[in-house]
Formats: C-alpha cells, structure tokens, sequence
C-alpha cells in the first residue's frame, strides 16, 4: 500500500516533469534567455509573453518564461531568479515586481556574470546606488507622461470642473506611483477640478469594483474616476453599473487591455492609456540578445504610450 | 545482543515510520530532478534550495507546535509583515542592530500571546482569534508604513541573509539552530510534553493538573515569536520590509506542516517531518523552476503533492492501527 502510493506520487512527478521538460535542452547551441514576469494572471504580461516569444523566434533564441502567481509576490521573484541562475541561463529581462526588493536578485546574477535587462517597472535609483548592482539597460513606458495623457483627458472631458476619483496601485511601485504623479500633475493645471477621494485598490479588479463602490457611497457626486490599471478601472465600471449610473461617470484606465478596449468601444469606459506589451517584451529579448553578441545597447528604451479613446479602440499596440 | 538489536531496530521503524516515508519521498522528488536536470544537484544549488526553504520553515516550526495542539495559526504571514515593518523603522530610526531585531521577535511574540490569550482566557476558536489577528496584522502593517515599503539596510543587518558560515548561508544555520532548539523543546521539555497532552486530549491534559490556558498560550507565542525571527531574515534578504509580505505563507506553513506527518487532529508531530516537509516544498518550486515549466502547472503539481502526501500519511496510520 505504502510502497504502492509512494511509487504513484513518483510517477505523477516524472509525468509531470518529462511533458514539461522536452522544450528545455532541445535547443541545443541556442542561447537560453529567461525572461521573469510579474505574474501571467494579467493580460498585459501575456502580451509581453507573447511579444518576447515572437521575437526569440525570429531570433533562434531559447526563451524561458517564468512568473511568480501573484503579482507582489517579490520573494517567489527572487527565488525564480535565484533558480534560474542556477541553471546558467545567459541573460535575465526581469519586471520586477518590487522596484526596491529586486536589487538583491540583481546583486545575484551580476555575480553569476548574468546581464540584466530590466523591463516595464524601474528599479529605485536610490537603492541600487547603494548596492554594487548594475542593469544593462532598461526598457519601458513613460508612466508619468500616460498619467498626463489621462488627467489631461479627464480635464477636458469635464469642461475644466467636477469632482475626480483615483483608483490607485500598490503604493511604493515605481509604475503606478509614475502615472499617479503625472495625473495629480495634470489636475493641477486645472483649478476647476477637484480630486476627492485617491485609494488603493491594490491592482485588482475585485478590489476595483469594492473601493470605487465605497467612493460612490461617500461621494454620490463623482463625475470620474482614474484607475492606474485596467483591472481596476473595470472593476470600477462593474460598480458604477450597480449603482444603476452607467454613462454618467468618466472611467479612465491604463494598459489598453483587450477588454478595457472593448470596454470604450461599448462605451462602458471612455479612455484607456496605452502601453505596448508585445514590443517591450521583443525589445527585451532583442536587446538581452545583442548584449550576449558583445554589442553596446542603450542604457534605456522609452516605447511610445498613447490615449486610447472611443476614435482609436480598434487600434492594437501603441507603437503601431 | 541480537534480540536487543531487533526490538532496537523495531522501535526506531515504529517511531521514526513515518519521517522514514516523507524522507524518502524528499529523496525519491530528488531523483527524479537529478535525472531530469544537471542543475540540481549541485552544491550551489542545494544550498539555494536550503535558502530557499528557510523562512517558511522556520514559521512552520512554530505551526508544528500550534497544530499539535489541535489549533491552527492563520495569523503567522500577517504577524511576519508586521514585525518586519516595525523592525525596519527602528533601524530607520538608528536603533542600534541588537535592540532592532529583539523588536522585531517581541512583536512576533506579542502578537502570538494575544492570539494564545484571545484563545484561552477568550475561548474563541483558533481559527477565528487567528483569522482576526491575520487581518488587524495586516492592516496595522499598512497604516504603520501608508503602504511602502521600508527598505535599504546597513551591511551589518543585511549579513543574516547574506552572510556565510563555512560556505553554508547564515539563514541556513540559523535554521538548524531553530529546529535543533525546537526538536529539544518538544521531546525533553514539559512544554514539549505538554503540548502533546493538550491536542492529544485537552480534558485529560486539564484532569491531571496541567495548566492548559499557559501552554497553549506559550505555544502561540512561541509561533508569533518564529514569525518575528522569520520576518527579520525576509527583510535582510531583499533589503527591505514590506506591509504586503508573507502574504500565505500560512498556508504554505501547513502545508510544510501536514506534508511532514503532523495531525491536523493534534496529538502528533514531529519538527524533523516539518523540516523535510518545508524542503520537500522548496525542492518542488526549485525543481519546477530549474525544467521551466509554466507557473500554472506548477501550483497543480504542489497542490497534488500536498494532497498525495497526506493520503499516504492516512494509509500508513490505517496500516499502524
């Protein structure tokens, strides 16, 4: 019986392992690059996935994908890269999911002579100055100028006056921290309009539709809302059809996720801010890439971001 | 001498049973990995893996005594952010390195004494106390800090995780100082025996006079007090403390926990199955890592474990009886 289970709990590994393991060492002589997402339960970090797969491709690179199950997860993200420097990979593109807490990983492979190309979320100045790390470029959108774009819509929408509500990140990441600035900044430069309520809601789309539905309750008078990511912007969409007050209320997102697309075709959101996944992640293996061919590469990529309104929906990537 | 060496070798397979079959599970997981890739069994990368297990296992020590009691701690990862962020301002704060970490453990302890205390004296259920304590942890952790995270650190702090003995990783040792001291607690202690007592039959414990509500608090306390030493390595590791840390490591703690033999029943445990559970854990992620397999299949492979692991745990049970 003992001997029999054990047998069984060995078996179901080895399947297990043998099914996953073909994609692994048949690429032979191709160099082998990792790229870590944050997660792969949000649409943005698939499409990266899939523009990073694209690229390694055409390439005849060996990409190995690999995320943590949740997003903030910072320790699960060391402990991938602490494994996948183990297995030698060649070069790392990494989104950290903590701009400050992925410098001791960073630390790691720079000793294993592993490059670093650091994708989507910046790493804390101040921190890595302290450390003996060093990233060999990094590659992302300009946050804080989509925060504009989206306050700066929000603004005009409004005539120049009403009151504005922000669905904010996880404080202390660098991306949602970049677009909140750039929002706050925007609003500013308009006296009429007043930001009345600015809470977490953690990136998610279930927190989105609870927080926003708190603000409802407390501030009945909201004419629009600001959410750092889709998700949350949806979620925020879901609340305002409870309140039975679909169209009265500006939803803006970011990320120009395919559902939040289809959200402002519908009319169910009024803008988006788009960031182009796909080519980060292309971007990011390309210039891993060039860096293992012994070729000099910029010390940042900025890749375009733009407004996605009702207009241009159809539309799929930024850059295009 | 030869019929001592039979009871002898009897008693060590009735006793020592059923770590015998987790460990051979531990060894069995680490022969497949070491045919499957040449990355695994590499002293660089036992070690990592070692690292690697350390703050859930050390947690797990103090799940071990919880559970053996028939309670259960929910509240551990929520304690672990707190006493991290706390920790983290007083050496903000230029609190000198030793006052900063005796900090970081007695908020560990003070949390885990609340919990011991809102269960004895409070008679709520485990469940419930350490449920509530998750969230008030939590949410004390994230208006203690607005929600950032605490970070950069002195050298000298950075070194408990850094730092090597003999090539082995400071967390490592620290470790087996844990399990060694805990091994020690609950064979050779009157809190070790007691805390058998107590989940074996918490009447009979009270009825032959053991002061049931000071254990079980102890035993609380004692699981508070590894979260604080656990949230102390976590910190010194990514160099910084965050409100959001430890997010369910309270379930991977029991799962270490189950996965080493311990009865969710309570009555029975030991920490050396702990230990081989939380490795076995941290084996499989490394592992699943190391093949690159996708994230999702990785949860369906740990979720199945915990489960084959305890299904053979019960057949060896029904077998014993």
């Amino acid at each position: 019986m003992k001997k029999g289970l054990v047998f069984i709990l060995l078996g179901m590994l080895s399947i297990t392992f043998l099914s996953c393991q073909r994609g692994v060492d048949q690429a032979g002589g191709a160099p082998r690059i990792a790229l870590v997402l944050k997660t792969l339960n949000n649409p943005f970090f698939i499409d990266m996935q899939k523009g990073a797969e694209e690229a390694a491709k055409k390439l005849g690179v060996n990409l190995i994908v690999q995320a943590a199950e949740r997003e903030v997860d910072v320790e699960k993200q060391m402990q991938i890269i602490e494994n996948l420097i183990q297995t030698k990979v060649a070069a790392l593109c990494v989104t950290p999911s903590g701009s400050r807490e992925i410098v001791p990983a960073i630390e790691k492979a720079n000793r294993a002579g592993i490059p670093v190309v650091i994708v989507d979320t910046r790493v804390d100045p101040k921190t890595m100055g302290e450390s003996k790390g060093k990233i060999a470029t990094f590659i992302g959108s300009d946050n804080y100028e989509g925060g504009k774009l989206a306050g700066e819509f929000i603004a005009k929408k409004l005539g120049g006056k009403g009151k504005v509500a922000v669905l904010e990140g996880i404080p202390g990441h660098e991306t949602g921290d970049s677009r909140l600035k750039g929002f706050r900044d925007a609003i500013k430069a308009t006296p009429g309009i007043e930001i009345v309520a600015s809470q977490t809601a953690n990136w998610e789309r279930d927190q989105g539709f609870n927080v926003f539905q708190n603000i409802l309750q407390s501030h009945p008078d909201v004419q629009a809302v600001f959410a750092c990511s889709d998700l949350m912007a949806l979620g925020a969409v879901e609340a305002i059809a409870a309140a039975k007050k679909t169209g009265q209320i500006t939803v803006v997102g970011f990320d120009a996720s395919d559902e939040a697309r289809k959200a402002v075709l519908s009319g169910a959101m009024d803008a988006t801010v788009a960031q182009s996944p796909a080519t980060m992640g292309a971007m990011a293996v390309e210039n891993a890439y060039r860096l293992l061919k012994g070729e000099q590469v910029k010390e940042e990529f900025v890749v375009p971001i733009k407004l996605i309104a009702k207009e241009n929906a159809g539309a799929t990537d930024a850059s295009k | 001498m030869c019929l001592r060496g039979i009871a002898l070798r009897q008693n060590f397979f009735s006793h020592y049973g059923r770590q015998l079959s987790t460990l051979a599970g531990l060894l069995g997981l680490s022969l497949v990995l070491w045919a499957l890739t040449p990355h695994f069994l590499t002293v660089s990368n036992l070690l990592n893996v070692a690292e690697q297990a350390t703050i859930i296992a050390i947690i797990a020590v103090g799940m071990t005594f919880v559970i053996i009691t028939a309670g259960i701690d929910l509240s551990v990862g929520s304690v672990l952010a707190f006493a991290g962020v706390v920790m983290a301002s007083a050496l903000h704060q230029g609190v000198p390195l030793p006052v900063a970490l005796l900090v970081g453990l007695g908020i560990g302890l003070l949390c885990g004494l609340v919990n011991g205390l809102l269960i004895t004296i409070g008679r709520l259920p485990p469940f419930i106390a350490t449920l509530g304590m998750m969230s008030v942890a939590r949410g004390t952790a994230l208006m203690f800090t607005e929600g950032r995270p605490v970070s950069g650190f002195s050298e000298g702090f950075r070194s408990l995780a850094t730092g090597e003995v003999l090539g082995v990783p400071t967390p490592v040792i620290i470790m087996i100082v844990v399990y060694v001291t805990a091994y020690f607690i609950l064979g050779r202690t009157k809190l070790g025996r007691y805390t058998y007592a107590i989940g074996g039959n918490e009447e009979a414990a009270l009825l032959s006079g053991i002061n049931v509500k000071l254990y079980k608090t102890l035993v609380y306390g004692l699981a508070g007090m590894l979260s604080g030493l656990a949230a102390i390595l976590l910190t010194a590791r990514l160099n910084s403390a965050q409100p959001i840390a430890g997010m369910n490591y309270e379930l991977d703690a029991i799962a270490a926990t189950v996965i080493g033999g311990t009865s969710l029943l309570g009555g029975e445990g030991t920490v050396l199955g702990t230990l081989i559970g939380a490795l076995i854990m941290a084996v499989l992620r490394n592992g699943l890592n190391l093949l690159g397999v996708s994230s999702f299949i990785q949860q369906i492979v740990i979720g199945s474990v915990i489960i084959v692991a305890v299904l053979i745990d019960m057949a060896l049970k029904r077998r014993g009886k």
